[in-house]
């Protein structure tokens, strides 16, 4: 896949040198970016479509503080602090499957439980990053939360890339049976459908998500990528399919602006915090259009 | 060719120290239209979904047949986000393809989808936002989709609790309609007249079997005294 990087990032480079794209093609990071957006977008944006209709709007908080007490073991064990790629992974999708088990023995609503794993995660993260700092650089932690856009690697891209293909190997064949599990799942179960499977399927894939977006936006990013987009399209859209289509698009086009126009613009305002204003902007238009236009006002109840 | 019997053997349920259901041993014969009667919290739909494999239980419960065909379910209501943007098309595609619902209408279940809903009288609906539709409205597209695929089994969780005059006539001939196919029909049903009228068998539950057999034989009018007792 390098190659391929390369030579994208060369013909865009040659481009923007002759002057066809802005002057901010020329530097390697921002081509970096823009690829990870191009999956991202698509990625949280579709996903967050289910997020939101399942009610696990803080899930991606909770797996991005796990993934704090995930850096520290992987850290603890010897891995690089930079891409602590194993210990997160493994660390995060067991915290995942751990909260589904527990909603499954103790009946508990998903928020509620959701808001008692990102506290316990948050705090115990914190706590043993504290105890690991001395070997590390502190900013382990902001980098985190809030990721580096511009600092990601092939190796990065290449994680978020396998990801990608996962999530859409898994999800394409099982969406119905996804949604419908969450909508009523007697009704999934007499259509076929595993639905404890399913739920523990889907916690897997949002946690792995989450994990592989990391270090490009950061936890607070990707749940923002989750949720704001799907909440905007969702104020405009009649239909399952311009929901997700409008998500979709919606989270790829804050990502590519939220790149773009602080540099073309000279505003000083980092990546991350420029994607989120620019998908709360869309989401404060799709709101006042769905408040005052009767066409829209007419795909509520 | 008939729908499956169904074997209740020994049925036992418990849900958080409270037993919902006690020993329930009864046998549906194949292609029988066979009500289920009882009081409320009496476990009725506690045993739908025990048959439907949603809820674990002691006990067996077995389809018995040459071949299962798929299982149609009605629920008694589909409790969800109102505002999540999906047309009653939409609906229909989640419940009746595999291909994703958000990619459109599959080919293959058009027409199939389109006479379930022109049979129940949603046709003219087909765009409408789901969440937009009335209680009524909504019971109609949720009998549609049990019928298609053509089930086997039908298993209806009182589909006529929401539902006006001609909706509550046209689920009734639907009913009939499959039931003369072959298919097994399990409904829970509070109306006894109507169960008089149109069931083979009917038991009547209260977290034990109160009674079963032929209606015109066992649901007497001293019958609903010993349900709620």
């Amino acid at each position: 896949m390098n190659a391929i990087y390369e030579a994208i990032r060369v013909a865009l480079q040659g481009m923007a040198a002759s002057g066809s794209l802005p002057q901010a093609f020329t530097y390697q990071f921002v081509i970096n970016a823009l690829l990870c957006t191009f999956l991202i977008g698509p990625l949280l944006g579709a996903l967050g479509t289910m997020i939101v209709v399942k009610r696990m709007a803080f899930f991606s908080q909770a797996v991005g503080n796990a993934a704090l007490t995930g850096v520290a073991i992987g850290i603890l064990l010897g891995e690089s602090y930079t891409s602590p790629y194993v210990s997160m992974f493994s660390f995060c999708i067991l915290f995942g499957i751990a909260l589904k088990y527990t909603q499954y023995r103790t009946n508990l609503s998903n928020d509620s439980l959701i808001g008692v794993f990102l506290s316990i995660s948050l705090a115990f993260g914190a706590s043993l990053l504290l105890y690991v700092s001395a070997k590390i650089n502190t900013h382990v932690m902001e980098s985190v939360l809030f990721g580096s856009i511009l600092a990601v690697d092939y190796t990065d891209m290449n994680i978020l890339l396998v990801v990608t293909l996962i999530s859409a190997v898994v999800v394409l064949p099982l969406y119905n049976q996804m949604l419908l599990s969450s909508l009523n799942p007697s009704l999934a179960h007499a259509r076929g459908a595993r639905v404890r499977l399913l739920e523990y399927i889907f916690v897997i894939l949002v946690t792995i998500v989450t994990v592989a977006c990391l270090k490009i936006i950061g936890a607070v990013l990707v749940e923002a990528l989750l949720l704001i987009p799907a909440a905007a399209a969702r104020n405009l859209s009649r239909t399952l399919g311009g929901f997700v289509a409008g998500s979709m698009i919606i989270a790829t086009l804050s990502c590519i602006l939220g790149v773009l126009l602080p540099m073309q613009l000279g505003l000083p305002v980092p990546t991350g915090g420029a994607i989120v204003l620019v998908a709360a902007l869309v989401f404060v238009v799709t709101t006042i259009m769905r408040t005052t236009m009767s066409r829209f006002r007419a795909t509520g109840v | 060719m008939p729908g499956p019997a169904i074997v209740f053997d020994k049925v036992t349920l418990e849900l958080g120290g409270t037993r919902i259901l006690d020993n329930v041993s009864f046998r549906i014969e194949p292609g029988a239209l066979h009500c289920i009667v009882g009081a409320n919290g009496g476990g009725k739909t506690s045993l739908i979904r025990s048959l439907l494999g949603q809820m674990p239980h002691a006990g067996q419960i077995r389809l018995e047949g040459e071949q299962h065909g798929p299982v149609g379910y009605v629920p008694q209501v589909l409790d969800f986000d109102r505002n999540v943007p999906m047309t009653v098309r939409d609906v229909m595609a989640l419940l009746t393809q595999r291909k994703p619902a958000f990619l459109g209408a599959s080919r293959t279940h058009r027409a199939g989808v389109e006479a379930a809903l022109r049979r129940m009288g949603a046709l003219e609906k087909e765009q409408r936002p789901f969440g937009g539709l009335s209680g009524g409205e909504r019971q109609r597209v949720l009998f549609a989709q049990a019928l298609e695929p053509l089930p086997s089994l039908l298993v209806l969780d009182e589909p006529c609790a929401n539902i006006d005059e001609p909706g509550a006539r046209i689920v009734e001939e639907v009913v009939l309609e499959l039931n003369a196919k072959g298919v097994t029909v399990v409904w829970i049903n509070h109306d006894w007249d109507q169960v008089r009228r149109l069931a083979h068998s009917v038991t009547g539950i209260n977290r034990k079997v109160i009674f079963h057999g032929v209606p015109s034989e066992v649901l007497t009018w001293a019958e609903p005294k010993a349900m709620v007792s």
